[in-house]
């Protein structure tokens, strides 16, 4: 080597020797260019020539390390990929954020459908709107649920008999709701229908032993009575012992009281000749001379022209006699006040005692409540009951049906 | 002597009989007639058949006796009607000695009072025994019939109302329920011909109601 090696400063050129491929080649007047090992057995770029100088041969090297060459190459190629796994990451972040916006309404709207595919609509998911289109359909959703939960409720309400749920179908196409209404008109109708069976059976079961026992009390006072007064004829007429006589007589005349008794406990006959109000009167007369208790009761009833049908007035007699059988058996009363009033629209019995009182709920089904209620309502009435101790009363209120 | 002439209106063929072998027994009874139901009877009578008393069964088929008592008054017949009845209520025999009965007997009545009555109402008097006329008189002391504009019921609220009782405290007092009282109300004014309470109550003064 001829000139100073910048590697081997301190070394003397000429004790350097350069037996490269570039020399070699260049000395046997081949000039070029190649890639090898220089004289330090590294890599380089060399361009190489051979100069005459008469005799003198040499040969002019120009070398770079392959390296050194490639630096600037190798740190563009790591900035290079530096940067497109930054772009990578970024655009897998992005993109993860992304699918959540768009997918999270939608998932949520999937399960929210599913729970309502089960037949559940009321469950609470909170929706995240966050454009124009997704809110809109939310707001559906939202509204679908709010229509079925709406129809839901109603079905329910239905389910329950409760017939007088407020119920508005959504539109006109509201099929759903539009069904559900037929539905409950169709079931108001048949508890209607069901009811109005319902009390006129109950009527014609006790028309029916109402008419039994007025027949049972004809056929004791018309039927067995005239036998009896037949007999007291004969007694009169053929019995010649006077003392075995009138002791007959006074059999006979017991029986025929009897009788008297048990045909009006059956059915007054004064219900069909004269009315409620008289019957009434009768009722109470008879019972003042079997009891302590004061009973005082008022006929407010029209006299002549009265417009209470027979069956409203055996009702208001059998219930009137349960009323006055309570007070004198269970009631302890001292007093005992009645009032049956009656008006162009309505008649009203009013029942007062002041006995010892009765807890409306708890009642035995012994005081006959039941059977009083029942007897109101087979003849289209209505009835108040309040009871304390010292002020026991029914209000019972039958319409005028002309 | 004078004859009593007797007929005997009852669907009990039984007791008809009875009752004319119990009759036989005196001379100055004669049974005219014996007829089944009031329809029977009425036909008897129409043919101006002569008799004095009657004796009548209320309960009977086709015509009962209250039918023929209105039938007897309208016709002005001279035969005296006496009811002889099952029936021993107040409001029987009030309405029988309303609408013209001379007397009232139970059927199961002793010899001795049927041939007192039958004699007495021969004279014209009525018979109507002690027991009967008790009955009578307790049934009719409970009826409340006013000749007046109002009833007695109306005037007794029409008086708590002067008095400045409210619907309450008055439904309370006359122990009925207080709708029975507003429509007592309602009716007074309406009979009165007023519209609230301060007319009624000038109304009611002027005519003296209260």
């Amino acid at each position: 080597m001829r000139s100073q090696s910048r590697f081997y400063p301190n070394k003397i050129p000429y004790t350097i020797s350069v037996k490269t491929k570039g020399v070699t080649n260049a000395f046997k007047g081949i000039n070029g260019r190649g890639v090898f090992e220089d004289y330090r057995g590294i890599e380089v770029y060399s361009v190489y020539s051979l100069i005459e100088v008469g005799k003198l041969k040499m040969v002019i090297l120009s070398e770079i390390d392959v390296d050194e060459v490639t630096i600037p190459l190798q740190e563009l190629k790591q900035r290079l990929a530096g940067l497109t796994l930054a772009i990578f990451l970024l655009a897998v972040m992005l993109s993860l954020f992304l699918t959540r916006i768009i997918t999270n309404p939608i998932k949520n709207m999937q399960k929210s459908l599913r729970i309502m595919a089960e037949g559940d609509y009321n469950q609470t998911n909170k929706f995240i709107k966050n454009s124009k289109e997704i809110k809109e359909m939310f707001d559906a959703l939202a509204n679908l649920k709010a229509s079925l939960q709406g129809a839901v409720k109603f079905s329910d309400d239905i389910g329950k008999m409760n017939l007088h749920s407020d119920f508005k179908p959504k539109s006109s196409n509201d099929l759903l709701g539009i069904s559900l209404l037929a539905m409950r008109d169709k079931l108001i109708e048949f508890r209607n229908n069901e009811e109005n069976t319902r009390i006129v059976s109950k009527r014609m079961l006790v028309n029916g032993m109402e008419n039994e026992r007025r027949r049972l009390s004809r056929e004791l006072h018309d039927g067995i009575g005239p036998y009896l007064t037949s007999l007291k004829h004969y007694i009169e007429n053929r019995v010649k012992n006077e003392d075995k006589k009138s002791e007959m007589k006074k059999i006979v005349d017991d029986t025929i009281s009897e009788i008297r008794l048990m045909s009006n406990a059956l059915m007054p006959a004064s219900i069909d000749d004269f009315g409620i109000g008289v019957t009434l009167t009768n009722f109470i007369e008879s019972l003042k001379k079997s009891t302590n208790v004061t009973i005082e009761y008022e006929d407010l009833t029209q006299q002549e022209n009265s417009n209470i049908t027979n069956h409203q007035a055996i009702n208001l007699f059998r219930i009137s006699q349960e009323l006055i059988n309570n007070s004198l058996k269970h009631a302890d009363a001292k007093n005992i006040r009645i009032t049956l009033s009656e008006f162009d629209e309505f008649i009203s019995l009013f029942y007062f005692d002041d006995g010892i009182g009765f807890d409306i709920n708890t009642v035995k089904l012994g005081l006959g409540i039941i059977n009083i209620k029942e007897r109101v309502e087979i003849c289209n009435g209505t009835i108040t009951i309040n009871s304390m101790p010292g002020n026991t009363s029914f209000e019972i209120e039958l319409p005028i049906e002309l | 002597m004078n004859e009593i002439k007797l007929i005997i209106a009852d669907d009990h063929e039984l007791f008809r009989n009875g009752l004319a072998e119990l009759l036989r027994k005196h001379d100055e009874i004669k049974i005219v007639k014996s007829v089944a139901d009031g329809l029977e009877f009425m036909e008897l009578i129409n043919t101006q058949f002569e008799a004095d008393i009657v004796l009548l069964d209320i309960t009977m088929p086709n015509m009962d006796g209250f039918q023929v008592l209105k039938e007897l008054k309208n016709l002005n017949s001279t035969i005296k009607p006496i009811v002889i009845s099952m029936h021993n209520d107040g409001n029987y025999i009030a309405k029988c000695a309303k609408m013209g009965a001379y007397g009232y007997l139970l059927k199961n009545t002793d010899e001795a009072e049927l041939i007192l009555a039958i004699r007495s109402v021969n004279k014209g008097k009525k018979y109507f025994s002690a027991e009967i006329s008790e009955k009578m008189i307790n049934f009719m002391s409970t009826q409340s019939i006013s000749e007046n504009v109002l009833s007695n019921k109306e005037n007794e609220v029409l008086g708590l109302i002067a008095k400045g009782l409210t619907t309450k405290e008055i439904a309370e007092k006359l122990f009925v329920s207080s709708r029975t009282i507003e429509t007592h109300r309602a009716n007074i004014l309406k009979k009165l011909e007023v519209k609230n309470t301060a007319e009624l109550i000038k109304k009611a003064a002027k005519m003296n109601l209260i």
